[in-house]
Parts: C-alpha cells; structure tokens; sequence
C-alpha cells in the first residue's frame, strides 16, 4: 500500500528523499497552477528564489561619466507639497529619483522634511497619474493629443472668441515665485487681473489680525527665544504654516531651559499631544479666554501700562467667573497661568485655525494677539520678517474669499475660460455654494493636473501636469523665518510619461500666441527660469559668471537675500476689535460643536492620492485609511456608542456617516472628523474611502473677514445600529492600552504654578 | 492526512504536471553533467536566451581581458551593473574584422539608434537581499589580491568558459552563510582568519 510505504519512511530517508527532490522554480510551480500576477509575488523564499531570464538588465548607452549604477547621486530641489517649500535634496539612482531628504542649505528645512514631503516621490510614480491630454466629447473626457487639447483651449482664447479680458479666470491654490509671475504675465496679455488664489484651510483671519495690528500678515514667532508658548489651536508642529522649520525651533525651546508649552483647545492636536498642559475649551470662545488672561495680566504690579484706557476699561467685563462660564475651563485656571507667564518671560502667544474659524474668528484672533502685545513680546518673540526685494514672486495666500470671487463670478454668468491648477474646489467648497452646478455654465474650463481629481472631471479640457520632482520652478514660502529664501526646483530625473507637460511650458505657448515677439526668446520654461534666476544676480551680490551663478543655484538648491531685518515700529490696537462676553446658547436641534480636524499629512485631501499618507497612522488616534468621528468617552458612554459604531453626523446642510473612535482629547460636546477623506474620484488610493467633512460646513462666515468660519458648525450625533472595525494601529483598547502608561491629572486639580 | 503524505502527494502531483509540461530548462531531475550539486539541489540555472548572444569565453578566456575591464562598476558600487554600450563600441571600433559578424552587426544596430540592449538578468537575487559586489571584490581580489577569475567565480563559476551566462551556483541563503561561515585568511602576510558578517541586517535591510 502506497500509504504504508510513505509512512514507514523515517527521518533519513526523508533527508535522502529530499536531496533527490526536483527543483522547480516557485514561481513556475504558481504558474503551473494557474496562479500568477499578485499571488506570484509570494516567490521569495528557500533556495530557488533566485530568478534567471525574468527580468531585464539594460544598461546605459552612454551615460555621464560620473554615473555609477548602484550609487546614488544627490540632487537639490525644493518641495511643492504645502506653501513651506523647504529644501530637499532627492536621492537618485539609475535615472530614478527614489527618496527626498532636506536639504541642509535650506534655512527651513535645515536638512530635514516632513513625512508629507517624503511621500512626494509618491506623485511621481502614481500609478493613477494622467499620463495624456483628455478632452470632452459627447459628454464624456476622452483622451486626446495635445495638439487637440490646445486647440480648443486657443479657439477659447483666441480673437474669434470675442473674448473680454476678465472674463478669463486663473484659480489656483496658493502660490509663489515664477508660477505667480507667469500666470500673472498671461492674464496680463488679456488686460484680466482675475488671479483668484483658493484655500480652503486658509489662515486669512488671523493674517489680517497681524497685519492690522504689526503691518506684517508674515510676522516671526521666535519660538526657540521663548520660554513659555500659549498656544490657542496652533498645530504649528502638525499643520501649521511651517512644520519643519517650526519643530526644529520647537526642539531648541524644549532644550534647557525646557520651555513650556500650554495648548487651549477643543480638540487635541498634533501639538496638544505635545503640551504640558492642554485645556480643553468650548469652540470659539478662545478669545474670550484670552480675554480673561488679559484682564488678569493687567492687574499685575508689573504691568507697564501701554494700552488705550478704553480698551482697558473694556477688559474688565472679562472677570475669571464670567469667562470661566463662557469658556468651561476652570476659573482658577486663569491664576495658575497668569503666573507662570510673569515667571517665564519672555512668552509667546499664538493663534490658530481653530480659534479663528468662527463668526466671531478675527475677535479671537485679535484678542490671542493682544496678549503678546500685553506680555511685552513684540520685538522679542514676534518680530517683523525680512524684506523681500522681489515682491512680484511674493507669496500669495489663497483664501476663501477666492472661492466667493469666483462664486460671484460664476453667479454673474461672467466667466467664459477658466483655468484651475493646484485646486480641486469641487471637493472643497461647501455644500451650500452648489459649486458644481455653477461649474457647468462656464463654455470652457481648463484643469492642469497630475491625476484626475472631482473637479478635473467636470472639465472640457484636462492637461497632464510633470510632477514635482520632473519640473523646474522657483518658490518664495509664505513663512520666512530668517531671511528670504527663493526655493529653486529642478528636476530630479526625466519625465515619466512622454505625453506629460511642464506648467510653464504651457502658458509659455499660450503666452506666445498673445505676445510673440516678448516670449519667443524662450525656447522652453527652463529657459525662461534660468534667465529669470541669472538677471536677480544683482540683488545677491554675486560676482560669479552667469553659468556659475545659475549652476550654483541649482547645486546648492535655495538663494537667501542678505539679511535687511525690519522692525516692528508701531502696534495699532482698538477696542472695537473683542469679541463679545456672551454665552453660547445651547442649540436644541443641534447639540454637537463640529470640529473637523486638519490632519498634517492630508490637510484639504489634496494629499489623499498618496498610499504612504494613508496607512502612515494618525498621530492621535492611530486609525489608517479611513474616516472617524472622534468622541469624548465619556459623552459616548452616555449615548452607550462603542468603538466601531457608525454615527450619523447632521447639520443643516447635511449628514455623513463615519465610525466612532472615543478620544479623550475632545470636548465632552464636540464630535470631530477629519479632512481630507470622501474623495469621488483622484485615483485608487484617494477614491471611495471615508467621508468629506467639507460637505457639512453650515454657511457661517467670519464676520470682519469673511472667511469662511470651519469650526462653527453645530451637528446632530445619531447612534446607528451599524459597528465596523476601527482600523487602527493601536491595540484593542484605547487609553494607553488599557494601563496607566503615563499618568495624568485633570487641568483643575493641577497647580500649574508648581508643577511646571 | 498526515504531514508525510501530504509532501509526497503533493510532489506526486507536481511530477506529473511537469513531465507533462516538458520543462527541460526549468527543471533538471537528475543534475546536467558537470553541474555542481549544492545543499541537495541542482545549482544549474536555466539557459537564458539573450538579445546577444554574447561570447565570454572569446573576451575573458581568449582575449584574457579582465572580468573588471567590463564589469567596472563591481568594485564600485553594491551592483555590478551591466557595461555600457559605449564601451564595448569603444573597442569594437577598431576591430573591423569581426564587424560583419552578425552579433557585431546587431550591437551596432543597438548603438545607431541609441537603444540600451536589453539583457536578461541571470543572477537575480529577490529585492529583500542586497548583496554588495564592491564589498566581495576589494577583500578577494584587492586586498588577497586572488585571480580575478576566483573572485568572480566564488558566485557566478567559470564564465570565461560559457558564451552567455548561465547560473551554475545555488546563491541561496544556506549557501551564502557557508561561505561566510569559512575562516578566510585576513590577507597573504596577515595569517588571521576571519568570516564574513553572520548578520541578518547585513543582507537584508
Ligand atoms: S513642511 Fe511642507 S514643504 Fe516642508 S517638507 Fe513638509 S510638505 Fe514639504
């Protein structure tokens, strides 16, 4: 009997049987059950993992002789991923760019970036990148050439179009350096001035408060010179204006002597996490706080009356109990902390998205500003940025009012031709302004992109973009902490896809058809770059050769303008400006504050497309690939909602569905969902995935600014009767896995003053 | 079913499946003559064919050039990389005689209209293992200043004996850790032994 025989086999001849056993190529065997494609990946292993014959080996036909395959070479760039633009340097092999690093010239990288940065290298070898034109024909977009692309983009634009000046919009994201000048310059060609720069995570509020009270929208948070930080949902080591550059000063500030952070506000960020002492508060009552703060620094012996009496005599409504009421941060909060900024000096107060994105967001803003102003922190810790000697490359920040420009625009039936890079506004734009209903009465809309996004779809055009790391460009950041430094981007290797463009050699074509005579030196937009970089020469006193000059630029990646430092010279302060002490009624309907968080690596979502992003856990809950609310526990408890049940998320303009996550790091009346998830479209990666919260934004502006106000929206929380898996990095119970890893203790109970 | 069954069933199943198949290339029961038998398995890789057929034997055995004089970058970088093309037209310039031969005339045709040649990797290790050729070839042929032919050999056997390349070595894990197992003399004055790294990270990082 067969089997017999096999099970008489011992060790032994178990050994010998196996040393006459055949080999067979693993994957041969996977083929030959019909196996093959993903499953065939599980070759690897065992002695016959080696492969022969399967893959090619081509060599270069005739390479630079510096070109070793193996060794990497390192090339300086900057990086396009948020309006930072710190330096980088890409590690490139074999013709391929495989990593970024910062690029240690870069004064805001100092050699380092940021895992969003790192993930860049992601766009390039997306493998839902657009790698042709696409037109629409018959109601759908078809691929095209690009001679067909632009033709119809130059019948749109051309004379027989009859078309006016302004009735041809450029919307982009924010945006600097030659981009800027060359959109400029093209509308220019057109008499148009309609550049509308649109973000919707703009800090708009908060820049007009520093402009209105320092003249700067830019001034300097020295952060490492400070000795205690007051942070009012500031995520400046998270998502804030710019992380590296930021955290490296954060670094040095947690260096002895460690500098103290304290966080207020009513969802834990990124920075929260890092605080000594976070605080929860009610949304947008941040102000009023700071208010409370305000009027008991006053009283202080040691303050140096500078303020107007009014405004003084103003501050006293804001006693600790009233504040305390309105705020819900304990009375004796505001003592503990009083004396810890009188003992830490010098200090320093920020404000951020989430205390300005109310109604009442520019009071907030205005009221956390006077406290650096009260404490005697402008010229130390706020001081005013560098001149910058190119203003025509300065940095524009988009904002909201961007999108109300082109709403506007769109209401009055006014644009015929409109280009959109950087900026997929029909995934951003709240539900109430119908953007996508009114995006279907412009004749012509253009998208630049690198993969097709919500909006691209709906465009009669769509033209494929190089990525970041095959394009040249210049970047000015929107923070420039110690001098101005132009972010010079060069390619990091050859274009992926044949079919791709650059964004300058585009609107150089569309340029020259306008103006053939002042564009046609231009071979190209590296030619037009290069001559740019070469004719500022001057500015920084150079006395290479225009080679060298150019050459050096591209090899050490940034050029700083020699230090210029401005001062500060007069701080404009009125009282008008406080918002109001009044308590926030509760509203029946909609008992929830809505607080969406803003992820560092996600932000609006335009980063969704990146699979590093997405499985990279969020710092604070752990959970990848997906959409959460974030409740308190203990409001969870009290509507008996685990981990895992799908919550419906409603405000007046609409609802989402996500899964709870119970966080103790929120407001027991605030839910909170990120950014950046619900994509319909942007590839596999961005596609079908989570919620967007953008979706459920109640139409409540700012009052002074008119921005639109983020973190106002009330919503209703309904348990329903669906639970799924939170996917998340963390083990199966949240709070330090269930053991008191750390121990913590209420705000109330601690005595700040002491501990700290 | 017990373990023991299972395996033999199964090996029963995967006989029959090839005989059928017929993958002579792929599969060598009983060892090609002369082919070294290493941990129980037949080392000989499959003939592969390539675009060129290119003749070691003539190059490295016949015209007694260097293993290095092509493959320069072994002793440079973790790969050796495949030479490049300019440098074999570098040499076949000035060799009119052989032009006419068609694998000449076909390395030309790669040349004139600048196209790389696309080889077929026959030592290709899986992508969790990183060998570092620049490593091997300094401690063997730099530093124990051993033939060149030895040290190339260690892995890839007598290529100056085959046209094209063929595997002749199991390049396996067990078989990497033999050799690194063995005391190898530090240099010819220094009688010292030493083995190579025993380390997982060394090779997969
Ligand atoms: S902070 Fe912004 S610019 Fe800097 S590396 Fe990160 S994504 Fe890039």
């Amino acid at each position: 009997m067969p089997v017999k025989k096999q099970e008489s086999i011992d060790t032994g001849e178990r050994a010998m049987a196996a040393e006459k056993r055949p080999i067979v190529e693993r994957r041969d065997f996977l083929k030959i059950l019909g196996i093959s494609g993903a499953a065939a990946t599980l070759a690897g292993c065992g002695n016959t993992s080696i492969e022969s014959g399967v893959e090619k080996v081509q060599s270069y036909v005739q390479p630079e002789d510096f070109v070793v395959p193996g060794n990497s070479v390192f090339y300086a760039s900057t990086c396009t991923q948020c309006p930072s633009h710190c330096g980088v340097m890409g590690r490139v092999r074999e013709g391929r760019v495989l990593k970024l690093e910062g690029n240690p010239n870069s004064i805001i990288s100092n050699g380092k970036i940021c895992g969003l940065g790192q993930a860049s290298i992601q766009l390039q070898y997306n493998p839902d990148r657009l790698t042709t034109p696409m037109i629409r024909e018959g109601g759908k977009l078809v691929t095209a050439s690009w001679d067909q692309a632009m033709k119809i983009v130059n019948d749109g634009l051309g004379k027989d179009s009859r078309i006016k000046g302004n009735e041809i919009v450029f919307l982009t994201n924010s945006v600097s350096g030659h981009q800027k000048v060359l959109i400029n310059n093209f509308l220019e060609s057109y008499d148009s001035k309609n550049h509308i720069a649109y973000d919707s995570l703009s800090t708009q509020v908060g820049d007009q408060v520093r402009e209105n009270i320092y003249g700067y929208t830019n001034p300097v948070h020295k952060i490492k010179e400070a000795r205690l930080i007051l942070s009012f949902g500031n995520d400046f080591l998270g998502a804030g204006v710019s992380p590296v550059y930021l955290a490296n000063q954060y670094a040095q500030f947690r260096k002895a002597p460690r500098g103290t952070l304290i966080q207020i506000e009513p969802r834990m960020t990124l920075t929260g996490g890092n605080a000594d002492r976070w605080y929860p508060i009610r949304p947008g009552t941040e102000g009023v706080f700071a208010l409370g703060l305000a009027n008991a620094l006053i009283q202080h012996p040691e303050y140096d009356t500078t303020l107007p009496t009014e405004l003084t005599e103003s501050l006293k409504a804001y006693d600790k109990y009233t504040v305390g009421q309105i705020t819900g941060i304990n009375p004796d909060a505001i003592g503990h902390l009083i004396a810890m900024m009188w003992e830490k000096t010098p200090t320093l107060v920020l404000s951020g998205l989430s205390a300005e994105g109310h109604q009442q967001g520019y009071q907030n803003a205005y009221a956390i500003e006077l406290l650096n102003v009260i404490l005697g922190n402008v010229g130390k810790t706020v001081t005013a940025p560098m001149e910058n000697p190119f203003p025509q490359m300065t940095h524009v920040n988009g904002n909201y009012q961007g999108l109300v420009a082109l709403n506007n625009q769109l209401d009055a039936k006014n644009v015929k031709v409109l280009f959109m890079m950087g900026v997929n506004p029909v995934y951003t734009a709240p539900a109430f302004i119908e953007l996508k209903n009114k995006l279907s009465n412009v004749p012509l809309k253009i998208a630049m992109v690198t993969q097709l996004d919500e909006t691209a779809e709906l465009c009669d055009v769509v033209l494929p973009l190089l990525s970041p790391v095959e394009e040249f460009g210049t970047h000015l950041a929107s923070y420039q902490p110690e001098a101005i430094e132009i972010g010079i981007q060069q390619p990091l290797m050859e274009k992926l896809h044949a079919h791709t463009k650059s964004f300058g050699d585009v609107l150089l074509t569309l340029l020259k058809e306008r103006d053939e005579k002042s564009y046609s030196k231009y071979p190209d937009y590296y030619s037009y770059i290069r001559e740019a970089v070469v004719k500022s020469k001057p500015v920084f006193k150079s006395t290479l050769s225009d080679d060298d000059f150019w050459d050096s630029a591209l090899m050490n990646g940034v050029l700083h303008v020699p230090l210029k430092e401005a001062q500060i010279d007069k701080v404009k302060i009125e009282s008008v400006n406080l918002p109001k002490v009044e308590t926030h009624p509760e509203d029946v309907n909609y008992p929830f504050y809505f607080v969406p968080s803003v992820k560092a690596d996600m932000r609006d979502g335009r980063h969704a497309n990146l699979p590093w992003l997405q499985e990279s856990p969020d710092p604070m809950t752990t959970v990848v690939w997906d959409s959460w609310v974030e409740i308190n526990p203990k409001t969870a408890q009290d509507m008996q909602v685990r981990e895992g049940d799908i919550l419906e998320i409603k405000s007046s303009m609409g609802s989402v569905l996500a899964k709870a996550y119970l966080f103790p790091g929120i407001q027991p009346n605030t839910v909170s969902i990120p950014f950046g998830q619900g994509h319909t479209a942007y590839g596999r990666y961005a596609s079908n995935r989570g919620v967007n919260p953008f979706k459920i934004i109640n139409p409540i502006t700012d009052e002074k600014t008119g921005e639109l106000a983020l973190f106002a929206t009330r919503v209703q929380v309904t348990k329903t009767a669906l639970n799924e898996k939170v996917v998340k990095d963390e083990g199966p119970t949240t709070l330090q896995q269930g053991r008191k890893l750390v121990a913590t203790m209420a705000a109330d109970k601690a005595e700040l003053s002491k501990e700290v | 079913m017990n373990i023991k069954k299972i395996e033999l069933f199964f090996f029963g199943i995967l006989f029959s499946m090839l005989a059928q198949l017929g993958h002579a290339e792929a599969f060598h029961p009983g060892g090609a003559p002369g082919t070294q038998t290493i941990d129980g398995y037949n080392a000989l890789g499959p003939k592969v064919e390539q675009p060129i057929e290119f003749p070691h034997y003539t190059h490295a055995n016949v015209m007694k050039i260097n293993c290095m004089y092509c493959h320069t970058y072994a002793r440079r970088s973790a790969v050796s990389g495949i030479p490049r093309l300019d440098k074999c037209i570098g040499c076949h310039k000035m060799i009119p005689e052989v032009r006419d031969r068609p694998r000449i005339k076909k390395l030309f045709w790669y040349w004139d209209n600048h196209i790389s040649i696309p080889w077929k990797k026959v030592h290709d290790l899986p992508d969790f293992v990183r060998f570092n050729h620049e490593r091997h070839i300094q401690r063997f042929y730099f530093q124990d200043k051993r033939p060149v032919r030895e040290v190339c050999g260690y892995c890839h056997g007598d290529v100056a004996n085959m046209t094209t390349a063929r595997r002749v070595k199991a390049i396996s894990m067990g078989w990497c850790i033999d050799c690194h197992k063995k005391d190898h003399q530090i240099s010819k004055v220094n009688l010292k032994t030493t083995n190579g790294p025993n380390d997982c990270w060394m090779c997969h990082k």
